[in-house]
């Protein structure tokens, strides 16, 4: 291992931001805090995105490692303890002057801090709450603060950490715990449900106490969300959507976030290093469909099943729903109830609850649709305005498939590549990676 | 005969506009027109309105009291916007009101092409007041003033003040809206205000040439450094960035000029 001791600040921050830059969330959304006057900082709902990084993706958190030294081996980490790379750690006192000095000039809406395992979890786990005790008692920072919990780590600190932080995650790193067990020896599934479970006590204790007293401190206010590696291990969409859906009845977890498997170790056990990029189009149809299931009540069986366990390449996973639920189209949209209209593709739940309101006090026409922000061009084929469908279109999933494809729909530009013409319409296409698609990472 | 009432480019004067047209007994034959964007029309009538403070805040209060909250923060939000037409759409959205049944519920009816308008409008400035939140930079000068510039479409300094106030109590700091050449200047432990700049005084103010602190061109590398950094370089995409960044917020902001 590396250590060299006299690193100049813009060096550490390089490696440590480096080391930093795979986990996926960078959201400063779930509470609002306003400030007490004394300090510096406040919290919006929404969120803020500060800046967006050649990937495309959301720059809202300072995105650092307390110390990218780490005493385990997952073989999919840049960080992994067999890697032959410059290690480095902060001090509290750095991270409070760079998080108070980029938080001034606005540069950012807060601290994300994760790290690598330094001697212990507890060790480790102490080191962060004396950088977070700092950063919100001494530097009176009221900014977001986004911080891991340790797995194996004591659930004292952890409970008290979580009383500084906004928001806290444990990473699920992957989908299964068998492949976990291969990818990441170290960790188990339980030592990683273990501390999750304990911030959702948490959570819900904190509840009853601030139904009785208002002003009670809170604990983790923006919730708790987690993360797992797309691609690196053979599981189906559907097995994905499972976990995830049962992250959200059974942990009560804020969001769940997925992550193309990006190569960055040699390892026997990963998959074969192909030319084909990290499966992005995968990723975004995943992050489609989890919006299903937290906006829109629709449930993983009802969009994937064991038969056809993978997301259409080519539509979107609600447009792929409505094409093989013909039986529920067209709806009227001026008498369909908002739940049903959720379901049109092209329909989004502000534009529903839009429709609904706006047509109390007149009839809706396209024309007015399109006002209120729906998609036409695919939400045409599934619905009328007064009984009447804006073109006359043949009612079948076939003829209303190839419509929407000539229709200009956007394709991912790597199916445009491969001539999709080639494809039956609604092939399970297995994703090999590298159909790129759009960074969605908004707040 | 139509009458339209003449008033200059900003929220008082849109306004004060509204507060005559309402006076008239005639407002279906009302108009507001921006001075500089009047387009002669036959049978109509003009008038050039005296503008001030009084009148305007009738109007506010009338539209707060009568449209209730929701319609008074659209119609707040779309009244800085850039659009010429907007004192038209809001004088009709405010005339539409009086004829549904529960004229608190006016931002619902997106049917008719005032409401429409003022609703878009509305949303515009939301938009780049809410991206302007996160693209301001501030630059630290010597003696510690924070300092940012920023060239909106909108008149976004009103959305922009309260949210820094609240951000940055204990701090001094200006921001200098180059398009519509307006300061909004908060003291330590005040409250924010907005000022025009004078011709004047603009010729001698140039940003640019101010001296920042000793520290402040640290803390732009190290920025410029950690935006770099925390791209992955397999997922490049700098149309998403572009999309979400658009290139007109770029040249104020640190991460995308070249540190000197």
């Amino acid at each position: 291992m590396r250590i060299q001791e006299t690193l100049t600040m813009y060096e550490k921050l390089n490696i440590l931001t480096d080391a930093a830059k795979y986990d996926v969330a960078c959201t400063s959304s779930g509470t609002s805090r306003r400030n007490d006057g004394t300090g510096m900082g406040s919290c919006e709902q929404s969120g803020i995105c500060h800046s967006f990084s050649a990937d495309g993706r959301c720059i809202s958190l300072l995105k650092i490692l307390f110390t990218n030294e780490c005493i385990y081996d997952c073989k999919y980490c840049v960080n992994r303890r067999t890697n032959d790379v410059v290690r480095t750690s902060f001090t509290p006192d750095e991270i409070c002057t760079l998080t108070m000095e980029f938080y001034r000039r606005n540069y950012i809406e807060g601290l994300f801090l994760s790290s690598g395992i330094l001697k212990s979890p507890d060790y480790t786990m102490e080191l962060i709450y004396a950088a977070l005790y700092k950063l919100r008692t001494e530097c009176g920072f009221q900014g977001y603060i986004h911080v891991k919990a340790i797995p194996g780590a004591d659930s004292e600190l952890i409970r008290r950490v979580g009383f500084l932080a906004d928001r806290m995650s444990v990473n699920l790193e992957l989908p299964t715990a068998e492949s976990l067990k291969i990818l990441a020896p170290h960790k188990t599934r339980k030592k990683i449900l273990t501390p999750m479970r304990l911030v959702q006590n948490g959570m819900e204790e904190n509840r009853q106490e601030l139904a009785l007293y208002r002003h009670a401190p809170r604990f983790v206010p923006a919730g708790q969300s987690t993360q797992m590696i797309i691609g690196a291990t053979p599981e189906s969409d559907y097995q994905i959507m499972q976990v995830t859906q049962s992250l959200y009845q059974k942990f009560d977890l804020k969001r769940v976030f997925f992550s193309a498997f990006v190569h960055v170790n040699e390892d026997a056990h990963l998959p074969a290093r192909s030319d084909e990029g990290p499966p992005l189009l995968r990723e975004h149809r995943l992050y489609q469909a989890d919006w299903l299931l937290r906006y829109y009540h629709f449930r993983a069986e009802e969009l994937l099943s064991e038969e056809e366990p993978n997301f259409n390449v080519l539509f979107d996973p609600k447009c792929n729903w409505a094409l093989k639920h013909l039986e529920y189209f067209p709806v009227e949209v001026n008498q369909a109830d908002y739940k049903t209209l959720l379901r049109v593709p092209g329909i989004g739940y502000k534009s529903a609850s839009r429709i609904v309101k706006a047509r109390r006090l007149g009839t809706l026409t396209y024309e007015d649709l399109k006002k209120m922000g729906v998609v036409l061009k695919r939400a045409v084929y599934f619905i009328t305005c007064e009984g009447k469908m804006m073109y006359p279109v043949k009612f079948t999933e076939e003829s209303i498939a190839r419509n929407l494809l000539a229709s200009g729909e956007r394709l991912p530009k790597e199916v445009v590549h491969m001539g999709y013409q080639q494809l039956s319409l609604f092939d399970d296409v297995r994703f090999g990676g590298g159909l790129g698609e759009k960074g969605i990472y908004m707040q | 005969m139509k009458k339209v009432y003449i008033c200059s480019d900003s929220a008082t004067g849109i306004f004060s506009g509204i507060y005559e047209a309402w006076r008239r007994k005639d407002q279906q034959d009302s108009g507001i027109a921006l001075a500089g964007h009047v387009e002669p029309e036959l049978f109509c009538t003009y008038e050039e309105v005296e503008e001030n403070r009084e009148k305007a805040a009738a109007v506010d209060r009338m539209i707060c009291r009568h449209l209730g909250g929701t319609a008074y923060q659209e119609i707040s939000q779309a009244v800085l916007s850039d659009d010429p037409g907007r004192g038209d759409a809001i004088l009709g959205t405010m005339m539409e009101a009086r004829h549904i049944p529960d004229s608190r519920r006016i931002m619902e009816h997106l049917t008719h092409p005032d409401v429409e308008k003022v609703f878009e409008l509305s949303r515009r400035v939301g938009a780049e007041a809410h991206a302007l939140k996160g693209f301001v930079r501030f630059r630290e000068l010597k003696g510690g003033i924070l300092c940012a510039v920023i060239r909106p479409k909108s008149q976004v300094l009103p959305c922009l003040a309260p949210h820094f106030e609240e951000r940055l109590p204990k701090e001094n700091w200006m921001i200098y809206d180059k398009s519509h050449r307006m300061f909004a200047v908060h003291e330590s432990g005040r409250r924010w205000v907005v000022v025009w700049a004078e011709e004047s005084c603009l010729e001698e103010f140039c940003l640019e040439e101010l001296e920042v602190s000793e520290q402040e061109k640290r803390y732009e590398k190290l920025w410029r450094g950690f935006c770099e950094t925390i791209s992955i370089s397999e997922r490049e995409d700098k149309k998403a960035q572009a999309q979400h960044l658009p290139f007109r917020f770029r040249p104020y902001m640190t991460e995308f000029s070249q540190g000197g």
